[in-house]
């Protein structure tokens, strides 16, 4: 969907003082966000450090305890849209890919058209097969899910989730659950997807996607955000000794035999 | 001592009749049975408490007494209250609410098999709860719950001959009756349970070649 209100507000996601938690574990302890339309942004950092509640609260998966998330200028936070006007506006990819077993490849993408949207069978199937090429997917449209590798089910589901057109995509750490000789194959549907001018958040533990394709990185710790910058400078000169600690211990020394494409950035760490 | 099946042979027709019976009743039963079932399982996880608590009632009660005291409340209770049933009513009536416990039971089991990720993505595709469940979790819960329901369908045609205390002329009732004519009880029961099991078989069969098309997940 196009954003209309978008521009006249601060972003196409504006996270404003969001605060989370469960049962008195405070998880997400202020945040706040704000993303341009077409912007990548990777949000990076260690495991319970509130990444993937944050991806859940702004498609509002999770209620939120304080605070507000507009999506294209709409405060959806406010508790008075369906869950169909908010799949209209951002679309969410899961680390387990919940494709649905018992339903085709095809009828996984066509359902929420038909049912949610109101399109027609036969304009879901021609948007389903339009979708399937474009992630590379086009011979499983009749395939059940459980026939797929974990790569094939992840780009099926990146195509379910663009068939409702939203105006921005979360990826829940979206390769963390594939064999590491799938990964390539869906980090390059994301890669082309950021190229197409998708708004994206991706929360990752891909070190080389949140380098290569994304604007704008996020480091977050402990239910906060301690620093965010273009990718050539959080790698390379991270302001925070939280950051220098995580992409430390995340990267190898280049003389310690580098391992991933980031080696020849923390030269500087 | 010699059994005599030349004394029961004449009188396949009733047999035949009770049997006939039996199907309808157990059929229908089924039917409205696993209709209410899947009904009662739906509100008995339902978000709303209220309803959470009368579909766990329900099913308390119903699992809590005797199918053949529910048959007799349903028959000889109701009428009390001005609500007078003929027996093969009645009889339905009491097995299908009887069942529908039954299946509410395994249906709950069912839907909360069905992993939370489910849910999730129908959720932020758009799906309402009602249609979330209508369209993703039933279908898949339906289909892990079908070797328990098969069995709650079988059970459901063998409690189906405590419909003879309500003078329905089914299978066993049949049976009494070839019984008081010929004397011959052995050869008459052997008949009686061969039947049944004929349709127990039967029945969990064209469960298992369903399960078979229907394993997917």
């Amino acid at each position: 969907m196009d954003c209309p209100n978008a521009a006249a507000s601060r972003g196409i996601i504006s996270v404003k003082g969001l605060h989370k938690s469960y049962g008195g574990n405070a998880v997400l302890k202020g945040i706040d966000l704000d993303v341009k339309e077409g912007e990548v942004v990777s949000v990076i950092g260690p495991s319970g450090s509130g990444k993937s509640t944050l991806a859940r609260c702004l498609c509002r998966l999770e209620g939120i305890d304080s605070g507000t998330v507009s999506l294209c200028g709409v405060e959806i936070s406010s508790g008075s849209h369906g869950n169909g006007d908010i799949a209209r506006m951002v679309g969410l990819i899961f680390q387990q890919f919940n494709l649905y077993p018992h339903i085709s490849v095809r009828d996984n993408i066509t359902l929420s058209p038909v049912r949610i949207l109101g399109m027609s069978r036969g304009e879901a199937n021609e948007l389903a097969s339009s979708l399937l090429a474009r992630v590379g997917m086009s011979d499983k449209a009749d395939a059940r899910p459980r026939q797929l590798s974990g790569g094939q089910q992840q780009r099926v589901a990146i195509a379910r989730a663009l068939a409702m057109r939203p105006a921005i995509m979360l990826f829940d750490e979206p390769t963390s659950a594939l064999d590491p000789e799938l990964v390539g194959e869906v980090l390059d549907v994301m890669e082309q997807l950021a190229d197409s001018g998708m708004t994206m958040l991706v929360i990752t533990h891909e070190m080389s996607f949140a380098k290569d394709v994304s604007d704008r990185v996020i480091f977050m710790d402990d239910g906060v955000i301690v620093e965010q910058s273009p990718p050539a400078i959080l790698f390379s000169n991270p302001q925070r000794a939280r950051t220098r600690q995580f992409l430390q211990r995340l990267l190898p020394r280049p003389d310690g035999g580098s391992r991933t494409r980031t080696g020849d950035d923390i030269d500087g760490l | 001592m010699g059994f005599d099946f030349s004394l029961v042979t004449p009188r396949l027709g009733f047999f035949w009749a009770g049997t006939l019976v039996t199907i309808e009743t157990s059929a229908l039963s089924l039917l409205f049975g696993s209709i209410l079932g899947v009904f009662i399982g739906v509100l008995r996880v339902a978000p709303v408490r209220p309803l959470r608590s009368l579909a766990a009632c329900y099913i308390y009660v119903i699992r809590g007494t005797p199918t053949l005291t529910q048959l007799f409340f349903i028959y000889f209770g109701l009428p009390a209250l001005g609500i007078n049933l003929t027996a093969m009513a009645s009889g339905i009536i009491g097995l299908s609410l009887n069942s529908a416990g039954y299946i509410g039971e395994i249906v709950r089991g069912g839907i909360e098999g069905v992993p939370v990720g489910q849910w999730e993505a129908a959720r932020v595709l758009g799906l309402s709860y009602p249609g979330a469940m209508r369209f993703i979790v039933l279908p898949q819960a339906l289909r892990a719950m079908l070797p328990a329901i098969g069995n709650e369908f079988v059970t459901l045609i063998k409690e189906s001959s405590l419909l003879s205390t309500l003078a329905i002329a089914e299978l066993t009732m049949a049976g009494q009756q070839v019984r008081s004519v010929t004397y011959a009880s052995f050869e008459t029961f052997i008949i009686v349970g061969a039947i049944y099991l004929l349709l127990t078989t039967l029945t969990s069969m064209a469960l298992r070649q369903l399960e078979k098309r229907w394993d997917v997940l």
